[in-house]
This record gives C-alpha cells, sequence and structure tokens, in this order.
C-alpha cells in the first residue's frame, strides 16, 4: 500500500486544523499566579476535591463527558507557593489577564480575524478533573479569519482565549493526581475551516499558524506548550478527530495516514457488504482452551478467566487487512477491547499462531459455527472484561460492514491512531458570572514583524548569514538577541553565542536552560568592555549553568578567566616565546601559528585572540 | 427584536447568527451562538435579522411559593428531616441557554440539585425566605425560629436551614436563643456556587442531613473543615464566626476547636440507606443529646440593638445615633477598652437606660475591664462584660435578652446559649 497513489481529490479529502498554544505571560489568565511549569516534588500542599457533575433539564451530559466521569472518583490536586486560591476554586477569578488580552489580540490580527466587540466568559463543562471548578473558562475573541497557503487560502474560523488545564500527573487508585501549576496558564485555541485538501496543505497552513503564532514573541516554547488536532474525512469515510499531535512536521504524514486508513476501510466495507457479511452472536468458548499451550490464553484462564468469541460471518481474509502500517481491521476491533480493559484480541486471519494450533482453531471455528469464509476474534481476560471486550470488538466490526466510523482518535508516534473515544458532542457552556465582560480596542494592537521579515531583516541590516538568521529568528532566544543588539552588541557575535555557542555548550550536556537572559546580557556586556575575551564566553556560560546564583562576574572568577591585566598576558606570551627561544631563532616569523596555538591555551580564554596575536608578534619580533 | 429571538446578525463583514439573551444592554446585543459562546456585538454598528421569535423562553418564573410545604419519603422506617430554605445558592440550577441561576426550594427541586440525599432520609421542604443573606432581618430571624418550631412539632427528626454563608452566623445564633430544640437544627451553604461541578453544596448538604439525623441536639452549623472535600466542621452556632471571604473552610468555631468533625466519605455511605452515620462524627466536647430538652420557641425580638466599633481616630459623633438604641454592644480594642474621651458618652447612654455591653474586636480572648483604668472607668459608667461573647453573637443576644428576661444586663454576661464560656482553656 502506497499512500503517494491516493488521488486526495478524487477521494474527497476534507481537513481542518484545531491548534492549541500556551502563551509566555507573565501571570495567567484570571490570576496573578506566575505561568511557570513546576516538578510534582515541589508541591507545598495538596488538596483533593470531588466534582459532581449536575444535570438540569438543559444542561444533560454528553457521552463522551459522561465517559469521563466515573462516579465518586477523587481529584488530588498538587499545589505550590507560585499557585493561588485561584487555582484551588477557592477565590473568585481575576479579570481577564490584560497582556494575554493583548497577544490574543495580535494574533487575531495576524490571522487576519475580526475581533469581538464584547468578550464573554464562558465556562465549558469540563468534569475530568482537569480543572478544579470543573469547567474550562474560554472566551470566543475573533471570528473570520484566512491565511494564505500555496494550494490556496484556509479560513479561520474562531480563536478562543482560554485557561490551560491542570496537568495530569499519575492514575492512583480511586482517584487522579493532577498538578494547578499549568492551570490558567491563557491558551489560545484556533480552528481553521475544513478547507484543507491535501496532506502538504493541512502542514503548511499548520506551519503558517505557527510562524505566525511565533512572532508575537509572547507563545510559550517547547513539548506540550503547542497541540495539534487535525480533522479529516474523505467523502466516503468520516470525520475523524486525531488529537494531540506534538510534532508539526509529522502532520502531513498523518493525514495521509488517515486517507490511508479511511479508505482502506471504505473497500473492506465494500467487499464485506459484497460477501453479505454479518456478526453473529458474542458466546463463551472458554471449553476450546482448556489444555492450550498459549500463553496468553493459559494465563488468562489459570487467573480465573474465561474465553469469549465473535464469530465474523464472511469477514475471512479481511481482519488481517492492512489498513495504515502495521495496523489491520483486527487492531481496530482491539483498541476497541482494550478500551474495555483487555489486552485485546485474537483473530482467525493471524492464527494460529501465539501457541494457539490448528486444531485449536478448527475447534473455535465449530464452536461458533464459523465456516472457511468466515472469521472469529477471541478475548481472553477475567470473565466480565472478557464480555465486555469481546462485544465491543463484535459492535465495531458491525461498523465495519457500513463503512468508517466517526470517533475522536489519538496519534501515534509512528503518524497512525487509535481509537480514543466518540467525538464530543457539543460543548456544554454558561457564561462566566464572576468575570466581568472585556471591550477590547482593536485600534491599540500592534502587529509584531513577522519571522519571516526578521529573517530577510537580520540578513540584510545585520549582515547575518541565512542560516544564522533563520535559527535565531525561529529560536527561543530570538527577543533576547534583540534586546542584546538593542544595546549595541554586534549582531555576528550575539547570534553565534545565542545559538551555535549554546547548541555546543548543550551537546556537552551542559545545563543551558538554566542560564538566565540577564545572564547573557551581562556577558555579552563584559565581553563589550574587554573585560572578557570572546573566547572564554564558553567556561564562563559553563560555570552559570551550573551555578545560575552568581553574578556574570562572580562566574569569570570561577572559571579561572579573571584578574589578567595586559602585562600578565605580555608575562605569559614571553615566557611562551622564551621556552621555544630555539624555534624562534630558527623559523622567526614561521614559528608564529604554532605558538599562538600554545599561548591561547596557556590563557585560556583570558585575552581575546587578537590581542594575544598582537603581543605574540611583538615578541617573535624581538628575538628575530 | 427581544430576548429569546434567534437572529441574524451583520456587522462589519461578519455574520453571526444565535438567540438573543436578557443580557443585552443598550450598546450591545449578546448572542448565544449554535457552538456555545456568547458575544457582544456593538448595537449601532449592527444590522439584525430577526429569524424566528421567542425560540427560547427566557423568563424567569422560578419565584418560589413561599411557605409551601413540599414532601418527598424513601421509606416509612427513615427518619424525617426538614429542609428549610432562605434563600442562597446551596440548591440551584443554571439554564445553559441564559446562565441565568434560579434557586430551587421545594424538596423535589433539592434532591434533584444535590441527587446524594436521596435515601438518607424522608424530606419535608420549605421554604421561608428567598433574599441574598445579606438582606437577612431580625424579623426573617423569627419566621425562621417560627417555622422551625412548627415542623420540629410536627415530627421532624431534625432540621436542615439553607442559608446564604454571608450573615449564617448571625441566623444560627439567633435560632440558638430562640429555640430549646430536642433535635438538632444545622444550617449550612455553600462558598462555591452550586451551578459548578466543584461547588462544596452536595458535601455540606450530605453531612448537614447526617448531622440533622444523629444525636447532638443543638443549633449547629455545618460546612467544609478544610480546603479539601474530606470533612465537615459542626460549628456551635453561638461561637462560629465566617473567617474568610471565599474559601470553603472559611467558618470557624472562635476559641476552640469545633465542637465536632463529620467525616465525609463515610457520612455519606454510612447514612445512604438512612442509618445514623454516628462513625463519621467525631465529638471534641459534650453537647446537649437528643430528646434531652424539651421544644420551646421564645421568638420576640428587640431590634434596636447597635453593634459598633471603636477605632483610632474615630469622630466621636459617629455614636450620636446611639441615644434611639435599647442595646449597645461595643467592640472594644484589647481587653474591652475605647478612647477615654468616649466614656462619658457611654455613662450618657447608661444612664438613659441603654444596656452597653463590651466584647472585643480581637475575637479570641475574654473581655476584662479590671486591669487598666479605662477598663475600670468603663465600668463605673455602667458597661458590662460579655466574656468570651463573640461581638455578632453579642448583638444577637442583646435583642433577645431585652425581650425575653427580666435583666438583660446581668443575662449579658452569663451563657445563655452556649456563646460565652466559663474559663478560657488554651486549646490551640
Amino acid at each position: 500500500m502506497s499512500s503517494d497513489a491516493y488521488d486526495y481529490e478524487a477521494l474527497g479529502l476534507i481537513a481542518g486544523l484545531e491548534i492549541h498554544q500556551q502563551l509566555d505571560t507573565e501571570t495567567k489568565l484570571f490570576c496573578e499566579s506566575p505561568t511557570d511549569l513546576r516538578e510534582p516534588e515541589e508541591s507545598d500542599r495538596t488538596i483533593t476535591r470531588f466534582l459532581h457533575p449536575t444535570k438540569s433539564e438543559l444542561g444533560e451530559l454528553d457521552d463522551a463527558a459522561l465517559e469521563e466521569s466515573r462516579v465518586d472518583r477523587e481529584f488530588e490536586y498538587l499545589a505550590y507557593d507560585s499557585t493561588c486560591l485561584v487555582e484551588e476554586d477557592d477565590e473568585p477569578p481575576t479579570e481577564v489577564d490584560g497582556e494575554a488580552l493583548d497577544v490574543a489580540m495580535q494574533i487575531a490580527s495576524l490571522l487576519d480575524m475580526e475581533i469581538v466587540d464584547q468578550l464573554h466568559v464562558m465556562r465549558k463543562l469540563v468534569i475530568d478533573g482537569s480543572n478544579t471548578s470543573g469547567f474550562q473558562r474560554s472566551m470566543l475573541l475573533g471570528q473570520e479569519g484566512e491565511i494564505q497557503t500555496s494550494e490556496g487560502p484556509v479560513s479561520i474560523v474562531d480563536l478562543l482565549l482560554e485557561e490551560e488545564s491542570a496537568q495530569r500527573v499519575e492514575e492512583y487508585d480511586g482517584g487522579v493526581r493532577y498538578s494547578l501549576d499549568r492551570l490558567g496558564i491563557p491558551l489560545v485555541e484556533i480552528g481553521t475551516g475544513p478547507d484543507i485538501r491535501s496532506p502538504e496543505q493541512a502542514k503548511e497552513a499548520a506551519k503558517r499558524i505557527g510562524m505566525l503564532l511565533r512572532s508575537t514573541g509572547t507563545v510559550k516554547r517547547g513539548l506540550g506548550t503547542i497541540r495539534q488536532d487535525v480533522n479529516v474525512s474523505i467523502e466516503e469515510g468520516a470525520r475523524v478527530e486525531i488529537k494531540g499531535v506534538q510534532a508539526l512536521d509529522q502532520i502531513d504524514e498523518i493525514v495521509r495516514l488517515e486517507v490511508g486508513r479511511q479508505s482502506e476501510l471504505v473497500d473492506i466495507a465494500e467487499e464485506l457488504q459484497a460477501r453479505d457479511a454479518s456478526v453473529g452472536d458474542t458466546q463463551d468458548v472458554t471449553t476450546v482452551f482448556e489444555d492450550t499451550d498459549s500463553g496468553v490464553i493459559g494465563g488468562a484462564l489459570g487467573d480465573g478467566g474465561t474465553v469469549t468469541a465473535v464469530p465474523l460471518y464472511g469477514f475471512d481474509g479481511l481482519v488481517g487487512r492492512e489498513i495504515q502500517p502495521d495496523r489491520r481491521l483486527g487492531t481496530e476491533l482491539s483498541d476497541h477491547a482494550k478500551r474495555n480493559g483487555a489486552g485485546g484480541i485474537f483473530h482467525t486471519d493471524e492464527l494460529p499462531a501465539y501457541g494457539v494450533t490448528d486444531e485449536e482453531v478448527a475447534a473455535l471455528r465449530d464452536a461458533v459455527d464459523a465456516g472457511d469464509d468466515d472469521a472469529v476474534a477471541i478475548v481472553a481476560a477475567d470473565p466480565e472484561t472478557a464480555d465486555l471486550a469481546i462485544e465491543a470488538a463484535a459492535e465495531r466490526a458491525e461498523t465495519a460492514i457500513e463503512g468508517v466510523p466517526e470517533e475522536t482518535r489519538d496519534a501515534t508516534d509512528e503518524g497512525t491512531t487509535r481509537y480514543l473515544r466518540p467525538l464530543p458532542g457539543a460543548a456544554r457552556m454558561y457564561p462566566e458570572t464572576d468575570v466581568p465582560p472585556v471591550e477590547p480596542d482593536p485600534s491599540e494592537i500592534d502587529e509584531p514583524e513577522l519571522l519571516t521579515e526578521k529573517v530577510d531583516r537580520y540578513q540584510e541590516v545585520f549582515d547575518l548569514d541565512s542560516g544564522l538568521a533563520e535559527q535565531v529568528a525561529y529560536g527561543r532566544r530570538m527577543p533576547l538577541f534583540e534586546e542584546a543588539v538593542d544595546r549595541g552588541i554586534d549582531p555576528t557575535f550575539a547570534a553565534s553565542v545565542l545559538e551555535s555557542t549554546v547548541t555546543e555548550l548543550r551537546r556537552d550536556d551542559v545545563a543551558v536552560e538554566n542560564i538566565a537572559d540577564a545572564h547573557f546580557l551581562a556577558v555579552f556586556d563584559l565581553v563589550a568592555d574587554d573585560e572578557l575575551a570572546k573566547e572564554g564566553v564558553n567556561d564562563v556560560l559553563t560555570v552559570l549553568a551550573e551555578q545560575p546564583d552568581l553574578t556574570a562576574e562572580a562566574a569569570i572568577e570561577e572559571a579561572g578567566l579573571g584578574g589578567v591585566d595586559d602585562e600578565e598576558v605580555r608575562e605569559i606570551i614571553a615566557g611562551v616565546v622564551e621556552r621555544n627561544a630555539d624555534q624562534v631563532a630558527e623559523e622567526g616569523m614561521g614559528a608564529f601559528s604554532g605558538l599562538m596555538g600554545e599561548c591561547m591555551a596557556e590563557l585560556r580564554g583570558k585575552a581575546d585572540g587578537d590581542t594575544v596575536s598582537d603581543v605574540l608578534r611583538e615578541e617573535i619580533g624581538k628575538r628575530s | 427584536m427581544n430576548p429569546g429571538d434567534r437572529v441574524r446578525v451583520e456587522r462589519g463583514g461578519t455574520t453571526n447568527e444565535g438567540v438573543v439573551l436578557p443580557s443585552s444592554t443598550s450598546d450591545h446585543i449578546v448572542l448565544k451562538l449554535d457552538g456555545g459562546y456568547n458575544i457582544g456585538i456593538d448595537r449601532e454598528a449592527a444590522s439584525v435579522d430577526v429569524l424566528e421569535t421567542d425560540v427560547h423562553d427566557i423568563d424567569d418564573d422560578g419565584e418560589p411559593d413561599d411557605g409551601a410545604v413540599s414532601e418527598i419519603e424513601f421509606g416509612d422506617e427513615l427518619p424525617t428531616i426538614s429542609l428549610i430554605s432562605t434563600g442562597g445558592t446551596i440548591a440551584s440550577t443554571v439554564d445553559y441557554r441564559t446562565g441565568a441561576v434560579t434557586a430551587q426550594f421545594t424538596a423535589e427541586d433539592v434532591l434533584r440539585a444535590v441527587p446524594e440525599l436521596a435515601g438518607r432520609a424522608n424530606y419535608r421542604g420549605r421554604v421561608v425566605a428567598n433574599i441574598l443573606s445579606e438582606n437577612m432581618e431580625p424579623t426573617i430571624w423569627q419566621e425562621l425560629a417560627t417555622a422551625v418550631y412548627e415542623e420540629i412539632e410536627a415530627g421532624a427528626d431534625g432540621v436542615v436551614v439553607m442559608h446564604g454563608t454571608d450573615t449564617m452566623q448571625y441566623s444560627a445564633a439567633a435560632l440558638s436563643f430562640m429555640l430549646n430544640t430536642p433535635v438538632p437544627i444545622v444550617f449550612t451553604g455553600s462558598q462555591r456556587s452550586a451551578d459548578r461541578p466543584s461547588s462544596d453544596n452536595v458535601m455540606n448538604a450530605v453531612s448537614a442531613v447526617e448531622a440533622a439525623k444523629a444525636d447532638c441536639a443543638e443549633v449547629l452549623l455545618c460546612m467544609h473543615a478544610s480546603a479539601s472535600d474530606d470533612r465537615c466542621a459542626l460549628h456551635r452556632g453561638t461561637r462560629v464566626r465566617k473567617n474568610h471571604t471565599s474559601r470553603r473552610d472559611a467558618f470557624e468555631t472562635i476559641g476552640n476547636k469545633p465542637l465536632a468533625t463529620i467525616e465525609y466519605e463515610t457520612a455519606r455511605d454510612d447514612g445512604a440507606d438512612g442509618d445514623a452515620a454516628d462513625d463519621a462524627i467525631t465529638f471534641n466536647r459534650e453537647y446537649a443529646a437528643r430528646g434531652e430538652t424539651d421544644l420551646a420557641l421564645s421568638d420576640d425580638l428587640n431590634p434596636a440593638v447597635e453593634l459598633v466599633k471603636f477605632t483610632p481616630g474615630m469622630d466621636p459623633a459617629a455614636w450620636d445615633y446611639l441615644d434611639d438604641a435599647d442595646g449597645v454592644i461595643i467592640e472594644g480594642t484589647g481587653l474591652g477598652h475605647i478612647h477615654t474621651e468616649l466614656i462619658p458618652r457611654v455613662k450618657e447612654l447608661v444612664d438613659n437606660g441603654t444596656v452597653v455591653a463590651m466584647t472585643s474586636q480581637c475575637l479570641e480572648g475574654r473581655v476584662c475591664d479590671r486591669v487598666y483604668d479605662t477598663g475600670r472607668d468603663l465600668l463605673d459608667a455602667g458597661i458590662v462584660e460579655a466574656g468570651d461573647t463573640l461581638p455578632g453573637t453579642a448583638k444577637v443576644k442583646l435583642m433577645w435578652a431585652l425581650a425575653n428576661v427580666g435583666n438583660p444586663t446581668e443575662a449579658m454576661g452569663r451563657s445563655l446559649a452556649g456563646e460565652l464560656t466559663e474559663e478560657s482553656q488554651p486549646w490551640q
């Protein structure tokens, strides 16, 4: 199956994107807490809560929400010295954070959107515990925007400004533990229209939106700070929402593979209909496997489990058909069985295998009245799970006869997807009465320079080469670079420290994330004032990464680079020349390059190369 | 165009369809869009097409029927608990179209809002008032006390009073003085409104009903004991105070541990079928047991009592208005002091027949006016020391004492309903 073989236009591919981006504001959206993430070990108090979703005549909970809320599940929240009562749902929210509003409006403007006259904060019911309140605060800020791609425009339907949920730490017996550090970080959600027609266009649109977001200089960077959902359907398929795509580079592949999956499922459905296929009743087939050598089945039976089976009439050969790399129709059945607690399923298209013998397969077919044209799927687990899981698999098999099911799927690292849950219903929303409406002033929006424009400017004005210009502009230290240049630091020097040097140090396992912006600026200033040689920058940054509490000046001392004046430099160089007097006498200036290396090694960055070179020339000159 | 109409609004090239909400102002039309979001659109810049009128009936017809009694039974053998509403949001529902929060009052309404109450008891629902608790009045305390009295007389095994939290402590104190009760009378409310899944209403209501089924026949206040949903505290109605503006565990007993704590999960599970959840409740002190006291109501009040706080720099003229008061509670500094220049004014009031009682803004500890000259002068002027009575409780007590006891001045110096402790025992 070559995915490149698809004619997307003929298949009627329709895709859309939903992009969630955390903003890098000083404070959270509805309180004065910083937007910094913490380690769970740093938590200094915990609280436990229950959520009680109430039903009113209009507030019926939808299936997806109910599936999330198991009765009496306890939620534990880790609080920090950087979180407050608002995150704990023990104090009313503040008004909407002004900085977050400004950034969101900037983004809306970059996306060519209309900004809503009056923003109303809504409460969107979320009862999985990820919000202490039981709802997520969200407001519709922008409408009717558009971006351009090489394959045509893509509409931007809406831009929401909302609060990020709490980070799930782990599940424990009877509950789920969440961390409050992330709760309330401003988040923009950008939804495109269903205008995307090819995998490449999906990736290009996502990249374009990503570039616009980063151009603000006020979005969070790093793992988990941007999440992309991709909606994909083909004409004969169904709308599938793919959650949690972390890497932009994966988006085209995910769309490609989803088109492949839907189109294979459509083929399978056609074939099943042609065969007049059907799904029989599930039943207990434990006796077939009483003496099995299969480790999986034998293990389950040994623990008091049962084997349940469902005959899939007319399915022979199709259950094992590949629909995505390493995923078959059988895998889809298996996903549903897994959602109900089983380890997975076996099916006759892959048997005999896994210790299941020919004779057992024949006996299994016999037991459920399945012939050669039929397939059988089985589950081995504790009795309750075995029943639930085989029913779920059977239900999925029924759907296979009809075609592609609408659902929410989870992206895997390989670019394939697996079943996650049913599509969510319309969000249940009501006004957040604790926060007054906001009337934003679009005339105050300060549209930032785009990163693409920055790359050009860095090349033209600062004379950076194109590679370095792009690295800096798209890098996370871009604002720092601009600040450094603003205070008169040589752009090429600043860029190469912030990109090349930092990358080098990171490769040497130096914890560069510990180096504060102020430290970089101080180091730049010291170099500019000739207090530190460029050659010493690596060592000083290394010290600052290890001991972030030091000042840059103290780090110079700590690195052993301090206190060398011109006199000492000359002394050291004269010493080197003296030691190599014979060579100097013999080669004259020819000895320069060899001795230069020796001098630099001895000075270890205490003096810059130009000075050393000048003095060395003089010292050699004296002797020749 | 009216609230409830479905409209199409064009504004600056953007078109929106939705239902007009009552929150619209003269400047902005507020629309609920199909996706659920509300947005405000500049009225002047918008052109509106009404697509359909009265799509939703937006009018609020949720006005309760004052005084109505509703009943809901789960089984003959279950205890009967009266649920009395005075307003507040412990049982309210939200209209997801408009966001309007409506307080609910009948027993069925309360059970619908807090389904966890079902099966624990048979319920009688009764509405005394539908007010914000900051609008509470002494006349409503009287109506409330009468309603509770009638409910107990009608056979209620316990009473739960649902009350806004702002002035809950005053109402609890009022009922403590007005009623002698053979069954528990438990006040409860919520610090987070019932329209949110995280509301404390469920745990508070369940715990209050379990306290009302239990053995302690006093006027109690039942609210969260910590920021977690782990246990509620039972406070004596005369010793409790709201000490935080927003936290779930805002209420604290002053000068001691709460009378008892209720482990929520144990109470919820043990009491679910109507049994008493005794294992869930831990008492820290002696209490009046069920049936020990005969039911009696003394609901007369003299509302002409003022509570005044002395602060440095205050204008003495601020106390001019006290001339008409029959009673004055002073919230003094420290051991019970005011500026010495105000003492003649106090003497004047006492000489005119006003009962003046001294409490302390320290809240913790008791008044003692025999230590310093100021205090001795105040005693000479005729004030009565209210011991460690909380200032708010002292106000309610004096209203009651003026109407019910022969010598209110003397009564202010001794305990009538657990409001004034005999001795100061360290407790922290």
